[in-house]
């Protein structure tokens, strides 16, 4: 983040503390959640952030039409912040980021480990297939080197074929 | 064979075939139980043969024995074109001979009713006087030497026993059988011109006309005087008298010789074959046109003798001939001043002792390889003391013309053959070649060695020893161990050969071994190189349809008819071969279709079955493809599995961007709807 950005970034959030400074107070309290995990999160994705500050947003926009659509003044910017319901609702849903962030991935994981299992056992099947009606002599004519030269191993009831 | 002699003139009528007994051509009997030893060869057996197309012709059959070079050129010219004074040769064919249990040659002749000349000379039934020899013995035996030179042959079987009365009163005399053993192999030192019996007996050579002519000489001699006057003189003696003295004086010595046949008997017996009377000059004398006598003219003599090998030496010539049976001591004798003095002052032979004296420095040069080898230093010497005998070498003495049956003697009888391989891989023959370049296309010589060279160099099958035996040798059998009991001579009777030994040969070794390669490449006029190559190919699925295709190259060319045995015999070798195709499918349907083509009996269609470049293409083709697909798979393969943590990373990493996605798309819509709940 260069200068430039950095003197803008300062000159709008002054120009809305002067213009909406009960939206300001709202948002920076409810949500902070999103900003502790815009500080943890150092991956580059940043899926943290957007998985938490998405949901935490959500909680938090209901109150911020109260507030637009209702006096916008610092006191009822300060009656939504002292409201636990409303709190709870906000970092509630912060919450609801943050095992959304932590329980997906596993699932995802193991969804895509299943597909690749299924392509490894098409890709041995193939390979079996081709030793069966080409020989072994294949495997060295492949001239692989490594894991992949190795001969897929027999399955039940199949039998290695002679080498030639 | 125990059979009892049997008198010829006992037949009356046309005899079943019985056991024993064998027909040629579905036309001759040759009755094993009827042997007529008086019509023998020295290498062939005389039976009583039968026309059945014309039962009142006299026929006798010969046959031959097996192993003994046969001379098939001559045999298919005789029979061809018949001709005067020569027994006629009415067929041939190789034929399995019950009494021998092996195939053989029988060659068919026309019976001589008369007998041999000698026995009825020497039994007293009939005299030849010396008025009768110009047209009752010469005449014929010219007439028949004649004819024989027109097929551009010789005879080289002239001698007493081997002409015969053809007609029971005795009047007509013929030439006997040539064709059983290779040409002077059967002849008497006596009978041989002097250069040429200095050779081993195989080692003669053709020879020519001329050698005819000195074997009538010799036989005119015996004739006249109705036995041999040197009979008890052999072997290195009747050599060394011949040398010393002269053909004409060592035979017929002090024998009475008609002043009337001395002339023609002084041409005939001359030792120098530019000298000897050919046909025109006998026929001339016959004819009464006085001749140019000829000098009784013995060799050149030294004054005083040399002593080498026990025997006292007056010429060169002998002494070559026992320089080569003695070499250590020849080699000593070079290197002695008094060799030298003897062949400068005695033998009056300077120029001589410079050359042997040149080619022993020349030895000492090349001490280090062959060139300056003790046997080599003698041959060279040989050659240029007797430019006339025979290349001599480690005691053989050869003629090159004669180079073939001395070579399948040699092999025949498990001999020395490594001198004779060391002849040609030496270039021992050039010397000889080179010194006689006004008796023999010494161009072609040269070729003709230079081509065994280059076979004997190659150790691949269908090229080496056995080549160069087939080449030199075309009557020789084929000494392959499967078929040697076959008599095999032509290239046409291989097949059926090997047909019937398919039924008792070890079904594990290949039909076409090395000598079957060799015979087939010499005695097939087709381009067989290709098939020789890929016989010779040490991969073993390339030999199997090489020998393979040289077998269906063979029957189709030839037109055999099915090799029901030979087939199932290579079927059963062609393992590698089908295991060359690398689909296992069509391994399965190759092995399948192998017993139908076995039972039609064509190695032509086994040929097209087993190597269909068609299928060989797409075989090749789908193999690659299949490497291609292979190796595909194994890297796919290799990047998932070699992935390990990378994987579990990228698929936690998917998740959380599922994750997010997830979160801000809920947010969207959440958003939305509560927007528009609150505006509308």
């Amino acid at each position: 983040m260069n200068m430039r950005m950095i003197i803008w970034s300062v000159l709008i959030f002054a120009l809305l503390l002067i213009v909406a400074l009960p939206t300001v107070m709202l948002i920076a309290f409810g949500m902070l959640p999103a900003i502790v995990a815009v500080i943890i999160d150092r991956t580059e994705e940043r899926s943290a952030a957007f998985c938490v500050g998405g949901l935490n947003f959500c909680g938090l926009f209901t109150y911020l039409m109260d507030l637009w659509f209702g006096d916008h003044d610092l006191g009822q910017a300060m009656h939504i912040l002292t409201d636990v319901f409303a709190l709870a609702v906000m970092y509630g849903g912060a919450c609801m980021g943050w095992m959304l962030y932590l329980s997906l991935p596993p699932v995802i994981s193991s969804f895509i480990q299943v597909m690749s299992e299924r392509r490894l056992q098409q890709l041995r099947a193939t390979q079996r297939k081709i030793l069966d009606e080409w020989g072994d002599e294949v495997i060295h004519d492949a001239d692989l080197g490594g894991n992949g030269a190795a001969p897929p191993q027999a399955q039940a009831g199949q039998k290695m074929p002679a080498a030639a | 064979m125990a059979e009892e002699p049997f008198d010829a003139d006992e037949i009356s009528e046309p005899s079943p075939v019985k056991a024993g007994s064998i027909v040629l051509r579905e036309r001759f009997i040759v009755n094993g139980d009827k042997p007529l030893p008086n019509l023998d060869s020295p290498n062939a057996k005389a039976y009583l043969a039968e026309d059945r197309h014309d039962l009142s012709r006299n026929l006798f059959a010969l046959v031959c024995t097996p192993g003994i070079p046969l001379r098939t050129s001559t045999i298919k010219k005789l029979q061809v074109t018949p001709g005067p004074g020569n027994l006629e040769l009415v067929e041939s064919e190789s034929v399995f001979w019950p009494i021998i249990g092996q195939r053989t040659m029988v060659i068919i002749y026309e019976r001589p009713m008369g007998g041999r000349v000698i026995d009825r000379i020497k039994a007293g039934q009939v005299r030849i006087t010396e008025y009768d020899i110009p047209r009752k013995v010469i005449q014929p035996i010219v007439d028949g030497l004649r004819h024989i030179r027109s097929l551009n042959t010789a005879h080289r079987a002239l001698r007493p026993d081997n002409l015969f009365f053809l007609d029971e009163d005795m009047q007509e005399i013929v030439l006997g059988d040539c064709v059983t053993a290779p040409e002077g192999f059967d002849q008497p030192l006596m009978y041989e011109p002097l250069e040429r019996a200095l050779a081993n007996p195989a080692g003669r050579g053709k020879g020519s006309t001329i050698d005819d002519m000195y074997a009538l000489g010799a036989s005119l001699v015996v004739l006249t005087l109705g036995n041999n006057p040197i009979e008890r003189m052999k072997g290195e003696d009747l050599l060394f008298r011949r040398t010393n003295l002269g053909s004409y004086a060592a035979v017929c010595g002090n024998a009475r010789i008609p002043l009337s046949l001395l002339e023609p008997l002084r041409g005939l017996l001359s030792d120098s074959p530019n000298e000897r009377w050919g046909l025109d000059e006998i026929s001339n004398w016959l004819n009464g046109l006085k001749q140019t006598p000829q000098q009784k003219k013995p060799a050149r003599k030294g004054d005083t003798p040399l002593r080498f090998g026990g025997r006292d030496h007056t010429n060169v010539r002998t002494l070559a001939h026992a320089f080569n049976r003695q070499i250590p001591e020849a080699v000593k004798a070079l290197k002695d001043e008094t060799f030298h003095a003897w062949l400068k002052r005695s033998a009056n032979e300077g120029d001589l002792s410079d050359t042997l004296k040149g080619y022993v420095d020349t030895a000492n040069f090349h001490k280090e390889n062959h060139q300056g080898s003790d046997e080599y230093l003698i041959a060279r010497c040989c050659a240029a003391m007797d430019p006339y005998g025979p290349i001599r070498y480690k005691g053989v003495s050869v003629y090159l013309d004669g180079f073939g049956p001395m070579l399948a003697m040699e092999i025949i009888r498990n001999g020395n053959v490594q001198v004779l391989t060391e002849i040609i891989n030496r270039e021992i023959y050039q010397f000889w070649v080179s010194d006689r370049a006004l008796l023999l296309d010494s161009i072609e010589i040269s070729q003709q060695f230079a081509q065994m060279k280059a076979w004997l160099s190659s150790n691949e099958v269908g090229q080496g020893l056995e080549r160069c035996l087939y080449e030199l040798n075309p009557g020789l059998t084929c000494q392959s161990p499967h078929i040697i009991e076959e008599g095999i001579v032509f290239i046409d009777d291989l097949l059926p050969a090997l047909d019937r030994a398919a039924n008792h040969a070890d079904s594990h070794a290949k039909p076409v071994d090395r000598h079957v390669a060799a015979f087939i490449a010499a005695r097939f006029n087709e381009d067989t190189q290709p098939h020789l190559r890929a016989l010779a190919a040490a991969k073993e699925s390339t030999s199997v349809i090489g020998m393979l295709s040289l077998l269906a190259f063979l029957q189709w060319k030839l037109k055999t008819a099915p090799v029901f045995g030979l087939a199932s015999w290579v079927g059963g070798l062609l393992g590698p071969a089908i295991n060359a195709y690398h689909s296992r499918t069509t391994r399965r349907e190759l092995e399948k279709e192998i017993p139908k083509l076995v039972r039609r009996g064509s190695l032509p269609d086994m040929f097209d079955l087993i190597d269909n470049a068609e299928k060989r293409r797409e075989d090749q083709d789908g193999y690659a493809d299949a490497v291609e697909e292979y190796a595909i798979c194994a890297e796919e393969i290799l990047s998932i599995e070699g992935s390990g943590n990378e994987l579990q990373e990228k698929a936690e990493k998917t998740g959380q961007k599922t994750a997010a996605t997830i979160s801000i798309i809920t947010t969207m819509i959440a958003v939305t709807i509560m927007f528009f709940s609150e505006i509308l």
